[in-house]
């Protein structure tokens, strides 16, 4: 099996990061963020931290160059909007005295009124087909419930970060990005700089899981400042700053309504959601809620409304399956009830109702009984016909994963080696091994003779965004095409050509979860999570893999354990950190089974593979919700689901703690005068 | 964080003379460094007593002695503690990471302050910082005390406080007076209006030794923690019993609550229920009935009444089992 080519290199510490570059000269910036969730920004004296030795350089919006950002607001705004916002930033020869210096720098606030709880009600979208009332009037039983999610922090190992650095007038960022042309491209744009004038490396990364795929302040401050100091600046965000200020994925609200026939056939689905964007418009890959909801399930009568909410927090960003995740929790909660009321097995109930058809398009897709095989070969792993308590399902579907073109990849021959040049940027997926193993097949190299470059944009070879799990299916065909050319002559060159017009690329999956619950402590344990997703071809068996483990976790996280928690008198943020924000960690996984097929999508394109990075974690919090459901007869439909939540409805109407002879309803009503 | 300057004094007596409210002892510091960096404290200088205070584990005819500066892993890795105070040694393994365990002392661990996500955030006004209020009363308090709350809710962290304190732990203590032993459960003390911390040690005193008296076999015990995840967090509840037969009946009981109290609190009209009695899950829920029967939820941890009576009951049950 085919291992990552660069994990010697990240194992041994020889893999540069951001935070690794080290330049001559080179100053250490912080940022000075707004204590109040919304105010004025009166006045900023920043004469005292100038004073201070070893300060080289201030930016505030006294004096910095008016620069437009998110909205119609500025890169260091006379307002500031959440518990972190950017108000001034300073570059020190040592981070210690960066620190000490934004002490000193005095500002005069005027506190304004905030929100952090439901917030205003921002852009709306609603798509929809047939009748949703006409489809409920045909029910014999629906399901009508609202579900929650929890805001979920990206905490990527890594946080944002970058070390600036100008040649004349040219500029050189080492950023922590899964989009090197879409932050030379915003960086350009707000420093009115020509686009080739910009050069972004990021040869590493710690992760990014969508949080990384636009252009944030972060860059553009480290930019004026070693402009200012006339050396190179590195900003790297710490991890309260980074559960702050550098994205989220959005709380939801989902008010669903399902209808059915006796039989399990579908005649209505109805969502009405609410989800929270923090304090500005970020940009970056929307959190579509309603997508899944318009094709995961063959029905005539679908309508579903998303409505944005602007609250006095961080901006949230995509996340991972940006959108789907949250709606997929709420759609696969009410699929599961609605089974329950059916009589009918879950799975047999998606069975009758997945759909082989893009609806929302109307064109047919290029994999259309992929997600049947998903389905069944993870009921089949699972063994989900031999059931014990405990278990549960979901399917998902996601809107990308085939390729999002244009890209322009060159391989070279020389000396008996192959060089491949691409412009798209390794995530931490390993795009770098994945890309050498196509070339090598393509020339019948050996897989040592090819040298992956990536990361960079001066070679001027354009890649997307490592977003939408695009990276493989947009790159590796105009691979393998270049790697034919170079075969013949020496040197290569190849476009991504254009995805099929007449079909819709799906990727989709399915999830089993086996969970055990302590009905007296409320503790969950995930026992086992089996995983089998449509991804195309496999190229790389331990990659995919890993993606699958990695998202699962992931998804057992945004189930059971992570989420942001707000003071809604204060408007600030009380687990900005990794200590009280708990991801989910090595114990809290048990099995998780990959039983991923490969399944070549010729007619995606010519090399039939498809994404796999977000897929994953789509499903898992709706089959651990509904395992739960299997275990206790508690439904929660309000992620993440935590003890309190399970032992107050664990205990909702039981006897179950009888001591000296109190007979209670409720848990707690036993307590004397409580 | 602020500048601070360090100090490395060659004895005991020039330590003692050394430190006061503004000079901190600096021991494991894992948990001094991490309120200096949140810039929750701010001493002038710190006073390095690594090289002075006891380490090691010493079994003496009053007890088990366990130096000041005995790491968590130590303690955890210890023959003795192992077979016969297996309470003490499950709460160590279930405390924090296996690298804070490395470099944490057990008379830190006593000192240590609370988490409360209140507390810990420099930028929030807290009555346990100085302050007149305490936010979390009707706050985000999920995490915080049922019992003994106010005007601070706050629990003590401490997984091994509780594990001590069911074994009768003393507390050593030095100071420029002299040498002084005092029982945990009076060293351990919920803040009050002029001593803002959750013990009764003074400023310029130090902590420098844990003894456990000698418990005559079989006495058996168990630390039981709840958490939000399975592992490096800190508990939602915890008890701690030591348990101890003679023929069928319960000649002797200890029951601590941790996570649940400004400081981990014996539950002795838990014990009282124990007593002289023959162990049955009848007898159990009545004694975490008990345990629990001065509970005074807040808004949002009233599930914490329900876990920590579950935790007493499963507890107590491992133990007779």
């Amino acid at each position: 099996m085919t291992t990552r080519l660069e994990g010697p290199d990240k194992v041994t510490g020889k893999a540069v990061y951001s935070s690794d570059v080290r330049l001559p000269g080179q100053l250490y910036a912080k940022i000075l963020r707004s204590p109040h969730p919304h105010a004025k920004v009166l006045r900023i004296d920043t004469s005292r931290a100038e004073a201070l030795a070893g300060v080289r350089a201030v930016v505030s919006a006294m004096n910095g160059p008016d620069i437009s950002w998110h909205d119609d607001t500025r890169l260091l705004d006379s307002t500031v909007r959440y518990v972190g916002d950017e108000v001034a930033a300073l570059a020190a020869d040592s981070e210690e005295i960066a620190q000490d210096a934004l002490r000193l720098i005095e500002v005069e606030y005027l506190p304004l009124a905030f929100d952090v709880a439901r917030g205003k009600a921002g852009d709306s979208k609603v798509q929809e087909r047939g009748n949703v009332l006409t489809g409920l009037r045909e029910a014999d039983v629906t399901v009508e419930e609202t579900y929650t999610t929890g805001t979920a922090l990206h905490n990527a190992l890594e946080s944002h970060g970058c070390t600036a650095v100008w040649d004349g007038g040219e500029l050189t960022l080492y950023e922590s990005t899964q989009g090197i042309f879409a932050v030379r491209d915003e960086v350009a744009e707000k420093l009115g700089l020509p686009k080739d004038q910009v050069r972004v490396i990021t040869p590493h990364m710690g992760g990014g899981f969508g949080a990384k795929q636009i252009a944030w302040k972060h860059s553009v401050i480290a930019a004026l400042l070693a402009k200012r100091a006339g050396r190179p600046v590195q900003l790297m965000l710490d991890r309260t700053e980074e559960n702050l200020a550098s994205g989220s994925r959005n709380a939801t609200r989902q008010h669903v309504r399902i209808g059915a026939k006796r039989d399990g056939t579908l005649t209505a689905i109805d969502a009405r959601i609410e989800f929270q964007s923090g304090a500005y418009k970020v940009g970056g890959e929307d959190s579509d809620l309603t997508g899944t909801y318009m094709t995961l399930y063959r029905c005539e009568n679908v309508r579903a409304e998303q409505t944005s909410m602007k609250t006095n927090a961080g901006a949230s960003v995509a996340f991972r399956g940006p959108g789907y995740v949250e709606a997929n929790f709420a759609l696969e909660s009410a699929m599961d009830e609605l089974a329950r009321k059916l009589g009918m097995d879950p799975i047999d109930l998606r069975l009758r109702n997945y759909a082989v058809r893009d609806q929302s398009e109307d064109k047919p897709y290029t994999s259309p009984q992929s997600l049947r095989r998903c389905i069944e070969r993870v009921a089949e792993v699972f063994d989900w016909k031999r059931k014990r308590k405990g278990i549960g399902f979901a399917a998902h579907d996601w809107l990308a994963g085939g390729g999002w073109p244009p890209a322009t990849v060159e391989v070279t021959l020389r000396a008996g080696r192959a060089e491949v040049l691409v412009g798209v940027q390794d995530i931490g997926t390993g795009p770098r091994t994945a890309l050498a193993q196509i070339a090598a097949a393509e020339l019948g190299i050996p897989l040592d003779a090819v040298d992956v470059r990536l990361g960079d944009t001066k070679p001027g070879l354009y890649g997307p965004t490592s977003s939408g799990s695009t990276t493989l299916a947009t790159i590796g065909p105009a691979l393998a095409e270049a790697a034919r050319k170079a075969k013949k002559t020496g040197h290569g060159r190849a476009e991504r050509g254009e995805n099929p017009k007449d079909k819709t690329i799906r990727t989709c999956g399915a999830q089993c979860a086996e969970v055990e619950v302590d009905l007296e402590t409320g503790e969950v344990t995930v026992l086992r999570v089996v995983a089998a997703h449509d991804c195309g071809r496999i190229i790389n068996p331990l990659l995919v893999a890993s993606q699958v483990i990695g998202g699962v976790t992931q998804g057992i996280g945004f189930a059971l354990c992570e989420e942001r928690v707000m003071d809604e008198r204060l408007g600030e943020s009380l687990n900005a950190n990794l200590e009280e924000y708990k991801v989910a960690t090595v114990r809290d996984i048990r099995e998780i089974v990959n039983a991923t097929e490969s399944m070549p999508d010729l007619e995606a394109n010519a090399l039939g593979t498809k994404g796999i990075g977000e897929p994953p974690i789509i499903p898992t919090a709706a089959a651990i919700a509904n395992a739960i459901f299997d275990a206790t007869g508690v439904r929660i439909r309000d992620l993440p689901i935590t003890r309190d939540k399970l032992l107050n409805e664990l205990n909702q109407g039981q006897t179950t703690f009888s001591d000296n002879g109190a007979r209670n309803k409720r848990g707690l009503s036993l307590i004397p005068g409580s | 964080m602020k500048a601070f300057g360090y100090s490395s004094p060659d004895s005991l007596d020039a330590a003692l003379a050394a430190i006061g409210p503004q000079a901190r002892p600096l021991a494991g510091g894992t948990d001094l460094l991490t309120l200096i960096k949140a810039d929750l404290a701010a001493p002038e200088r710190l006073v390095n007593v690594k090289a002075l205070l006891p380490r090691g584990i010493e079994a003496k005819p009053e007890g088990l002695e366990i130096g000041a500066l005995t790491t968590l892993a130590e303690i955890e890795e210890h023959p003795v503690v192992r077979d016969g105070y297996a309470a003490l040694a499950q709460a160590v393994s279930l405390a924090a990471s296996p690298q804070i365990r490395n470099l944490a002392t057990v008379g830190g661990n006593l000192l240590q302050r609370p988490r409360c996500w209140y507390f810990r955030n420099a930028r929030i006004d807290c009555w346990l910082k100085g302050g007149d209020e305490c936010p979390a009363g009707d706050g985000q308090n999920r995490n915080h005390a049922i019992l003994r709350g106010g005007p601070c809710y706050a629990v003590h962290p401490s997984d091994i406080v509780p594990a001590l304190m069911a074994f009768d732990a003393a507390v050593r203590v030095v100071g420029a007076a002299g040498e002084r032993w005092i029982e945990l459960e009076d060293f351990m003390q919920p803040p009050t209006e002029e001593r803002r911390t959750e013990t009764v040690l003074a400023p310029d005193e130090l902590v420098t030794a844990v003894r456990l008296p000698p418990h005559p076999e079989p006495t058996r015990s168990v630390y039981r923690k709840a958490m939000d995840r399975k592992i490096w967090a800190f508990a939602l509840a915890g008890v701690a019993c030591a348990l101890r037969l003679s023929g069928r009946k319960i000649a002797h009981a200890r029951i601590v609550l941790s996570g649940v109290a400004p400081v981990p609190m014996r539950a002795e009209a838990a014990e009282r229920e124990l007593l002289g009695r023959e162990p049955s899950p009848e007898r159990f829920a009545a004694a975490a009935g008990a345990a629990l029967q001065d509970a005074r939820p807040l808004r949002h941890n009233g599930y914490k009444v329900p876990l920590t009576m579950a935790l007493v009951r499963q507890a107590l049950t491992t133990l007779t089992e």
